[in-house]
């Protein structure tokens, strides 16, 4: 298969800090004459002669008609690696080979010009993309069409919302008939129906045969659009190879990471009035061992101590599973006869068990709460408690496949029938 | 050229006389000119109305001045497509240079109605002014690539132009011909390719008369060497734009 993009032990160093003046010439001549070290002063002087290493000695190649998606923290050489590959900076060693018309999409209407009309930045956005008047002339109605700007098209672009001039910045783009097409990131701004769209238009631009590379923190999209994940870190390539088993493996690292930083004290600023209050909270495996990491169909529980300074009546433990991105998943309670004793007066703990949970990859926190026995006045409040993530196949929920996007996994059966079926509710 | 384009309706957008505003400033140099050089030092301007003569000059001058002015800020002021987009760098001060053709022009339109004023036929040595204008063109982008690349290095670049531009004017036989320069400093101007640009338009369109043709065939070996070197170094220092702007 031909290659679309190569890379041959590419790497790119940048000069970081400010640029030397004229001040420094002088310090450091004065410096040399009084037979100072000079390293040791153009360092408190500001580091001048810092550097930093985007990229790192990358191999990596490209087939044509490939969808590779970018992935890594902020930094890790992502953005500098479209670069590259588009031009519009060389390696500082190393050889990038690109076969066809590149577009890359850094920043969506870069070209564009606000007091100019969206009209005639369709055309000068579309000349700096190498397009020729003519090009545009046949694309204009399709270009336009895409944006969904038609009403506003001869208004100047200074009146857009960002999402429009976005938007039409990517329409411009991708009509450029390009070979290759870099995406950093830019489909963030834009409504959802908008997103959609785009990422249809890359899948689009697949099937016809061009390369697209595609940065994205969005795991789910880099999933959807690419076969290929290309996981950088640090200026390196930390793994590249089929889009799921890499993107999950990224994720893994990224929660566990996140999660074994955070704090394990409880918020000191807390709610509820105070006579019993939550001492410590602890989220283990079935197997009792502390746990940041699930996956879909594991077993939870949370373990959570408390302390009474007088005697409760009736007391009810709250455990409440929050998503982090959509909200509220379970309030659950020690409602039920049995569940907690009718009166504390003194130290003990809970214990909160959710067997076989159907949750879908995602971060969660937890809210815990100790209330009176109507649930209504609140003793203690613990509003962000500890933190977990869901994450990779796991051993699934009854057998539901991994695919499925959504909150939960809730068991599904489809059944077919041929021939005239009676509706019931009709739309 | 779209980006030329940009630059134009840039320029002259929300402004309520638009493209008037591309003569006003030759006009305006060429009134106080003729007040100071012509009614108070009493400067010869070889028989030809004053300022008619003056304006001759100024034009190009001016079409000279204002491209390498905004052209050394070029790549700075489209720092986001430098950055952002691949396409050859040399657009950029290009375009710069080629939105003041419209001003140039606007400004050549008034001059034909100045010379039907002053009752000054076209000649046909007036055929040359095309050549003096494409000379004219290629040293103003020369030095345009030079100063607008090495301003993406240091800043310093920058104000030493405008400087430059500033004390260039007078350096220049604008407001005076050049043959009332003393001999001595005499090479001092030759070796400034504007002097015989805008002696040529003067000779081409004021006193319908063959240019000094030493004095030009000197200066378009200079400009096309200033052109061919600052396209070199252009093409040299693009690769670390990205890097350093």
């Amino acid at each position: 298969m031909p290659l679309a993009i190569q890379l041959d032990r590419v790497t790119k160093r940048y000069r970081a800090g400010r640029s030397r003046t004229v001040v420094d010439l002088i310090g450091s001549n004065i410096d040399r004459m009084r037979g100072k070290a000079q390293d040791v002063h153009s360092v408190t002087r500001g580091r001048i002669d810092t550097v930093i290493w985007a990229l790192r000695d990358v191999n990596f190649d490209v087939p044509e008609a490939a969808g590779v998606g970018v992935i890594g923290r902020n930094g890790a050489g992502k953005t500098t690696l479209l670069k590259l590959i588009s031009r519009v900076t060389w390696p500082t060693s190393g050889h990038v080979r690109v076969a066809g018309r590149v577009v890359s999409l850094i920043e969506l209407g870069a070209g564009f010009h606000p007091e100019l009309t969206g009209r005639e930045n369709v055309y000068l956005g579309g000349g700096l993309f190498g397009l020729t008047r003519r090009d545009i002339d046949r694309q204009f109605d399709r270009i336009v069409e895409f944006a969904d700007v038609a009403r506003l098209i001869d208004t100047p672009m200074k009146r857009y919302s960002s999402g429009l001039y976005a938007r039409l910045g990517f329409s411009v783009a991708i009509h450029a008939n390009p070979d290759i097409v870099l995406v950093d990131e830019v489909l963030a701004v834009g409504d959802a129906a908008f997103r959609r769209r785009a990422l249809e238009a890359l899948r689009q631009l697949m099937t016809e045969g061009k390369t697209v590379l595609f940065i994205s923190h969005d795991m789910w999209n880099v999933r959807r659009l690419c076969d290929q994940v290309l996981w950088m870190e640090e200026g390196r390539v930390r793994a590249y190879g089929a889009a799921a088993e890499i993107a999950e493996r990224y994720m893994s690292e990224v929660n566990v990471q996140a999660l074994a930083n955070q704090s394990t004290a409880l918020q000191s600023h807390r709610g509820g009035t105070g006579e019993i209050r939550y001492t410590g909270v602890e989220i283990v495996d079935a197997a009792g061992r502390a746990s940041v990491l699930f996956a879909p169909g594991d077993t939870l529980v949370v373990r959570a101590s408390y302390q009474a300074d007088r005697p409760v009546a009736r007391p009810v433990f709250q455990v409440a599973v929050i998503d982090v991105d959509t909200g509220l998943v379970i309030t659950t309670a020690t409602s039920r006869p049995g569940d907690a004793p009718d009166r504390v007066d003194a130290s003990g703990s809970i214990e909160c068990r959710f067997p076989r949970m159907p949750l879908r990859p995602r971060q969660y926190v937890l809210r815990l709460a100790i209330t009176d026995s109507h649930q209504l006045a609140s003793y203690d409040l613990v509003s962000a408690g500890p933190r977990f993530a869901v994450s990779g196949r796991g051993t699934g929920v009854d057998g539901l496949a991994d695919e499925e996007d959504g909150l939960v996994s809730l068991p599904f059966e489809f059944a077919h029938h041929t021939g005239d079926v009676r509706v019931f509710h009709q739309a | 050229m779209n980006l030329t384009k940009r630059e134009v309706k840039g320029r002259y957008s929300q402004s309520f006389f638009g493209i008037a505003w591309a003569i006003a400033q030759p006009l305006a140099t060429m009134a106080v000119f003729t007040l100071v050089f012509s009614r108070l030092a009493k400067m010869d301007s070889n028989g030809a109305p004053y300022p008619l003569f003056a304006f001759a000059a100024l034009v190009p001058w001016f079409f000279f001045m204002n491209s390498v002015s905004s052209g050394t800020l070029s790549l700075i002021t489209y720092r986001n497509i430098v950055t952002k987009t691949y396409f050859p760098r040399e657009i950029i001060p290009l375009a710069q240079v080629c939105s003041r053709f419209i001003d140039f022009f606007a400004a050549a339109g008034l001059y034909v109605l100045l010379m039907s004023a002053y009752g000054v036929g076209v000649g046909v040595w007036s055929l040359m002014a095309p050549v003096f204008f494409l000379l004219l063109i290629l040293f103003t982008v020369g030095l345009t690539f030079a100063t607008s690349a090495m301003n993406v290095f240091y800043r310093d670049v920058n104000p030493v132009v405008q400087i430059a531009l500033q004390l260039w004017l007078y350096l220049t036989p604008v407001a005076y011909p050049l043959a009332v320069v003393p001999p001595r400093f005499r090479l001092f101007f030759v070796m400034n390719p504007l002097s015989a640009i805008v002696e040529g338009f003067r000779s081409a369109v004021v006193f319908n008369r063959a240019p000094d043709w030493t004095l030009t065939v000197i200066s378009a070996s200079i400009i096309a060497a200033v052109f061919v070197s600052a396209s070199v170094m252009f093409k040299r220092m693009d690769k670390y734009f990205a890097d350093v702007i």
